[in-house]
């Protein structure tokens, strides 16, 4: 995968959403992936930007997620149900408990946008260059889309009525409702994809043909449509055989007419596991699968094994079948062999060997086969079927993605044999970056080397204790008759969606999601306006950036950057900048003031990403921020005896502008007693400040990274100031995505509490709560148990108490 | 600088010669980046004091400088002085979360209503109002943030001093509305803060009747005797830390300890409060000596020319600090004392710290046991059982 260039260039930095100019940073493209991204992006063969858009959800910002998806994946919600999620596999969270639902999480985001209206056509590039696509799979759409976001314009031509390929025609609907794949696809026509549907090449039309109506580059992505015939003799002839890609095929089409008997499913695949369960909602009365390896050799995925298998379906293994055994016209039975493995063999899978004399018989009615795929290519001009390799698969050159014929390229099962959606749309973006170069440059493109990563970093795992409850997968629902075609996977609910997302740690130093809006909560990148300028915007305001972009501003200093035009951020009136306004920018991780730190390692124990060590010996140590680990979290800004840790994001300055709002700001207040402040975690914070600025006057919320920064001197300091309750609230431990935040900042606030005992104060009057930890309902409700208490009753919206 | 020749004449840093022997004295001379002959070069005109901000927050204001001084500059008051006058952005963050402060500032509010004095147990005698009182100070508070982090137990050295005291007789005053002394408000510059403090604290006292005030901790002792007269002329009462009064009893009184034994070697770290400003160098060793079985030996440097702990209250903790911790625990270690003994509650907890990161960063720590005098002087009381059933009960 190339890492891919924010638009740095010039000594000007356009974030999306927001434009700064930047002088002082290189002009050179900057990486944005300069350090290892998140195991799961790296496992995403399409290159979607996991971790970036589950961070969105966990903010409740699902259409920026969305988006985040479809800049790699063209079909969200057929990825969201069907993929075989490698970045499940490897996701870091899973080694504390679970893995992140990833799948489900993006299936909820994409099921948002179901009903939504198609986008206007993208705009074209004034290129003469068309191009053909054949065949409407996963890998001929992401290929046309790529090339049409490029500004080509792409037709597709698909034999069949409908476009989706597989999707359509293999993969069924209690998988993948129709109404899905229709929307993905009005969505992909809707941004300027010509679909030519019942058109199919070398029958409708010639490949020569297309060359002349001025198509000057093809992609074949015609996947392996063709089922292999099981290899048994008078197989052919026998009416209770069939290949099982046909049976889905009519099944998929509409074909309802039930199955009777008992019927036996020969292959190991998603195809057999598919038709074997479409057998059983037909109404058969059994259904088995052979397979001649072991389970583990199963090549359709766990969750649909699982399912399958709780459904009733039986597998067998180590079998495989020699002779039909007919009575009359009709199937009678099989006849089977046990099976042992031999040697390993080239994919590392060890080859099945037949027992003699081991043979048994299998009653069935009815058996699909199955056992393999390959690409349907008869139809084929002569020197296109000279491409064809042995095991009937297209051949293309591995680097360019081209046939042998000019201009002609190949992707998706039809090469690669049959594997899954993600794959073949990872083959769709290589293919149609191989065929923009060729039509930019006159040769396609080579693949681009993998960008040279820095070293594998270790990231520190949040110390959270494991879940109790089942964050897996939304269960599945149980057959039901007359609904059997139904989707099987219930869906995440916003709140259920939300809690996932917010389990995930965030691996790597930053969102990645270029979603650089400067209202960011997540923020990476931080604009103050300059010191001493005397008005009410004198607090800082954090733009969310990529990572790099961070890391490329220099250490210790900031940059000044003007905003231009289009980049008002949406922020409170008071501190949001105008066009032209002079800003600094600086990075958000935490510094270390060298003079001040006394090496006593407090922080190194509390913060949660090993991002801090000690360098120097015995007392000239000091303490070391790795900057691309740190996540600006500030618990060490906490623990720091000697505030030599210190919180980029919050300085001092930004302090007394809050405490000003808090107290100063509401000099007016209706009330004798002082306003009820609120420390919360942006997270916390973000849902719930308008609907409590409504309940009250006497709330002042005031927004952290994490309350994991609060400390003790800070509470007395509000208490002091008259506060007449303070309530620190945040994330459970386990829902930090700091991990530790809950932790730290209970002691602090027991420490706050017998302090203000100790000096008279009430110390039930600084609290901190955990307790309400659903998404939409967070930390309102001990909010408004707190005004009740402080005011005797419910304020109403003025602030004012009734009387 | 509207005040700074007013400052120097009073301060008589007008006399300076800069000959450059304070600089000779000043601990923080060897890290560098730092030089008191320097300070005293601060002239006119207005804003040339900013650029000296920094080094005067960094100043300890150890008085070390001061001894040597040959025209008698009172160097520290000149930096406090110079404190009152910068901005307050120039401060340094207070340690710890700038809590001690903030509790001072908010004691100062009157917002108090009592400190807790749940520290009295049974046993332990004190009175409502009379001659003697005793001075609690913000022990309680260090419990809070120190106690099981220092695994410290500060409010011992209160309990300490009212036995000691209940031996010689005497039922000390304790005052529930006390506030914090303000130390630590007074040397960061915040002055009226800390006038409010005084007289706060100077009329509860007064109120009680108290005519002679005793404190455990050398700060509060120095605040108690030199500062709060500055803005209360009206009560003065006799100010001791507690080893002075101790001292003037040991002979001919009920003041009777158990031997020491085997770990009787100990050396004494003078606060720079107690010693160089308040010129109490040998009651507290007075003490020490009288316990059975002691031997009191002398750090490198020690009486006047005594090393600050690093820290003086809870202004600044820095680097600087941390590199004189270790070394005052290393001449402490190399003397082959089992003990260092102090006779101020900030000291103790400084050095503890030190001991404490040491350990948790897996350094080669100097192992010494570290005490407050007062609490070892109670602990090795031999009680006289008789005199204990008569004592009046906890009120
Ligand atoms: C039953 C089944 C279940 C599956 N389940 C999963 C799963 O759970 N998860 C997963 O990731 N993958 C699954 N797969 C695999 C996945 O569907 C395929 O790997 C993927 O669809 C391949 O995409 P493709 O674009 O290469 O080809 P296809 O999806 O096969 O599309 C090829 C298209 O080309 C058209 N075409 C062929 N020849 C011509 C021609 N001459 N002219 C015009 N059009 C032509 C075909 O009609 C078809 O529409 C499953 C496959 C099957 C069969
Ligand atoms: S924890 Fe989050 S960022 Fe890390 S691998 Fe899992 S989903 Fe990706
Ligand atoms: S801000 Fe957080 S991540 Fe960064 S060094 Fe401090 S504790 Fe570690
Ligand atoms: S906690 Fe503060 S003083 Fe201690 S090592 Fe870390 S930065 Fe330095
Ligand atoms: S008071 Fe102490 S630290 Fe300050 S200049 Fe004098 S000797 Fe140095
Ligand atoms: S020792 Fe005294 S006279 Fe000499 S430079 Fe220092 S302050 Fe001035």
């Amino acid at each position: 995968m190339s890492a891919p260039v924010c638009e740095i260039g010039g000594g000007e930095a356009q974030l999306a959403g927001c434009s700064l100019l930047i002088p002082d940073v290189q002009s050179e493209p900057l990486p944005i992936l300069p350090v290892e991204p998140a195991p799961c992006t790296q496992a995403c063969p399409a290159g979607i930007n996991v971790k970036a858009y589950v961070s969105l959800i966990a903010e409740g910002r699902f259409a920026e997620a969305l988006q985040v998806v479809r800049q790699h994946c063209p079909l969200p919600g057929v990825c969201g149900r069907i993929c075989h999620h490698p970045c499940e596999t490897v996701c870091r969270r899973g080694t504390v408990d679970e893995p992140i639902s990833i799948r489900s999480l993006k299936r909820f985001v994409a099921d948002l946008a179901v009903d939504e209206a198609p986008p206007a056509p993208w705009p074209l590039v004034d290129k003469d260059a068309k191009v053909a696509i054949v065949g409407s799979g996963p890998a001929g759409l992401t290929a046309a889309y790529d090339l049409r976001r490029a500004g080509y314009p792409v037709t597709i031509f698909e034999a069949e009525a409908e476009a989706g390929g597989m999707l359509r025609y293999g993969i069924t609907e209690y998988r993948l409702p129709r109404d899905v794949l229709d929307s993905e696809i009005a969505y992909l026509a809707g941004v300027g994809l010509e679909f030519e549907t019942g058109c199919r090449v070398g029958r409708d039309l010639q490949l020569e043909e297309m060359l002349e109506q001025g198509y000057v580059a093809t992609l074949l992505a015609v996947g392996a449509q063709r089922g292999r015939p099981l290899r048994v003799p008078g197989a052919e002839a026998c009416a209770g055989v069939e290949d099982a890609l046909a049976f889905l095929r009519r099944v998929n089409q509409g074909d309802r007419s039930p199955v009777r008997g008992r019927v036996v499913v020969i292959g190991g695949g998603s195809t057999a596991v598919e038709a074997a369960r479409s057998a059983l909602r037909l109404g058969a009365d059994s259904v088995d699968i052979l397979y001649r390896r072991y389970r583990e050799e199963l090549l359709a995925d766990e969750e649909e094994i699982r399912a399958a298998e709780s459904e009733g379906i039986a597998f067998r293994f180590l079998v495989a079948p020699t002779r039909l055994i007919v009575e009359g016209e009709a199937l009678e039975a099989l006849e089977c062999v046990r099976v042992g493995l031999g040697e390993p063999d080239a994919s590392g899978r060890r080859s099945p060997i037949q027992i003699p004399g081991s043979e048994f018989r299998v009653e069935a009615d009815r058996v699909l086969a199955a056992i393999g795929q390959a690409a349907d290519l008869e139809f084929m001009p002569p020197e296109i079927l000279a491409q064809v390799s042995e095991n009937e698969l297209l051949r293309v050159d591995p680097l360019t993605t081209m046939t042998g014929l000019q201009g002609v390229f190949a992707a998706g099962d039809a090469v690669s044999g049959p594997a899954t959606v993600i794959d073949a749309i990872a083959a769709g973006h290589q293919a149609a970056e191989a065929i923009q170069h060729y039509l930019e440059e006159g040769r396609p493109s080579i693949a681009p080397q993998a960008p040279e990563l820095r070293a594998p970093l270790e990231y520190g795992l949040p110390d959270s204790p494991p879940l109790t409850a089942d964050r897996g997968r939304p269960e599945l629902r149980s057959l039901k008759a007359g609904a059997e075609f139904a989707e099987v996977e219930r869906p995440f609910g916003e709140a259920e969606a939300v809690e996932e997302a917010r389990r995930c740690l965030r691996c790597g130093p930053c969102g990645e999601c270029r979603v650089c809006t400067p209202s960011c909560r997540r923020r990476h990148i931080m604009v103050r306006f300059p010191v001493g300028d005397g008005s009410a915007r004198r607090a800082p305001i954090l733009l969310r950036a990529p990572g790099s972009i961070a890391m490329s501003l220099s250490n210790q200093s900031s940059t000044r950057a003007q905003l231009l035009p289009e980049s008002r951020p949406r922020l409170l009136p008071e501190v949001a900048p105008s066009e032209g306004d002079s800003v600094e920018v600086s990075p958000v991780r935490v510094q270390i003031v060298e003079e001040q730190c006394r090496g006593c390692g407090r922080c190194i124990e509390v913060c949660p990403f090993g991002a801090i060590t000690l360098s120097g010996e015995g007392p000239d140590s000091v303490a070391r921020v790795e900057p691309s680990l740190c996540r600006g979290c500030n618990l060490c800004c906490a623990i720091c005896p000697t505030a030599a840790a210190e919180p980029n994001a919050l300085s001092v300055t930004w302090w007394g502008s809050r405490l000003a709002d808090a107290f100063d700001g509401r000099a007016e207040a209706v009330n004798e007693a002082g306003p009820i402040v609120v420390l919360a975690c942006q997270r916390r914070a973000g849902s719930i400040e308008p609907t409590l600025y409504q309940h009250s006057a006497h709330v002042e919320v005031i927004r952290f990274r994490c309350v994991g920064q609060v400390d003790a001197g800070m509470l007395v300091e509000l208490y002091r100031r008259g506060a007449s309750s303070v309530l620190v609230a945040g994330c459970l431990t386990e829902r930090c995505r700091f991990g530790e935040g809950a932790h730290q900042a209970t002691e602090q606030v027991a420490r706050a509490q017998r302090l203000i005992s100790l000096l008279g104060g009430g110390q039930d009057r600084v609290r901190s709560d955990w307790s309400v930890d659903r998404a939409g309902d967070p930390i309102e409700t001990p909010v408004l148990r707190m005004i009740a208490e402080v005011f005797g009753a419910r304020p109403d919206k003025t602030g004012r108490q009734p009387c | 600088m509207r005040d700074l020749i007013q400052l120097k004449k009073a301060t008589q840093a007008a006399l300076c010669l800069e000959c450059g022997k304070c600089s000779t004295m000043c601990p923080l001379a060897r890290f560098g980046g730092f030089s008191a002959a320097r300070m005293m070069s601060i002239h006119e005109p207005e804003g040339e004091i900013h650029g000296h901000a920094a080094a005067v927050q960094r100043c300890l204001t150890c008085g070390a400088c001061e001894v040597r001084c040959p025209q008698g500059v009172r160097y520290t008051e000149f930096v406090r002085g110079l404190r009152v006058e910068l901005p307050e952005e120039t401060r340094w963050s207070c340690p710890h979360g700038a809590v001690f402060q903030e509790s001072a500032r908010w004691a100062a509010e009157g917002a108090v209503n009592g400190r807790n004095s749940s520290w009295l147990e049974d046993g332990l005698a004190v009175a409502e109002e009379g001659e003697v009182a005793l001075f609690v100070g913000c022990l309680p508070l260090f419990d809070v943030v120190f106690g099981s982090e220092l695994e410290v137990q500060m409010v011992e050295i209160a309990r300490s001093a009212v036995r000691l005291l209940n031996q010689l007789g005497i039922e000390p005053v304790v005052v529930a509305e006390e506030r914090c002394c303000g130390h630590d408000l007074l040397w960061s510059g915040e002055e009226e803060t800390f006038e409010k403090l005084a007289v706060a604290n100077t009329t509860a006292f007064e109120e009680r009747g108290v005519r002679h005030l005793l404190t455990t901790c050398a700060e509060c002792c120095r605040t108690w005797r030199l500062d709060y007269p500055r803005y209360v002329e009206s009560y003065q009462p006799r100010v001791q830390h507690i080893s002075e009064f101790l001292a003037e009893r040991l002979e001919g009184e009920s003041l009777s300890f158990q031997d020491l034994g085997e770990a009787g070697t100990m050396t004494f770290h003078d606060p720079c409060r107690l010693g160089r400003q308040l010129g109490v160098f040998d009651a507290p060793r007075q003490v020490m000596a009288s316990l059975p079985g002691s031997e009191v030996v002398e750090m490198e440097r020690s009486g006047a020319d005594a090393q600050c702990c690093g820290t003086p209250g809870f202004i600044q903790c820095n680097r600087d600090s941390r590199r004189l911790q270790t070394q005052r625990l290393a001449s402490a270690a190399a003397t082959g004392a089992s003990k260092l003994v102090t006779a101020c509650p900030k000291c103790l907890i400084h050095f503890r710290c030190a001991q404490a990161e040491d350990r948790l960063n897996e350094r080669q720590a100097a192992e010494i046991q570290i005490e407050d005098l007062t609490v070892l002087a109670a602990s090795l009381l031999t009680i006289d059982k008789e005199a204990e059933k008569d004592s009046p009960s906890k009120r």
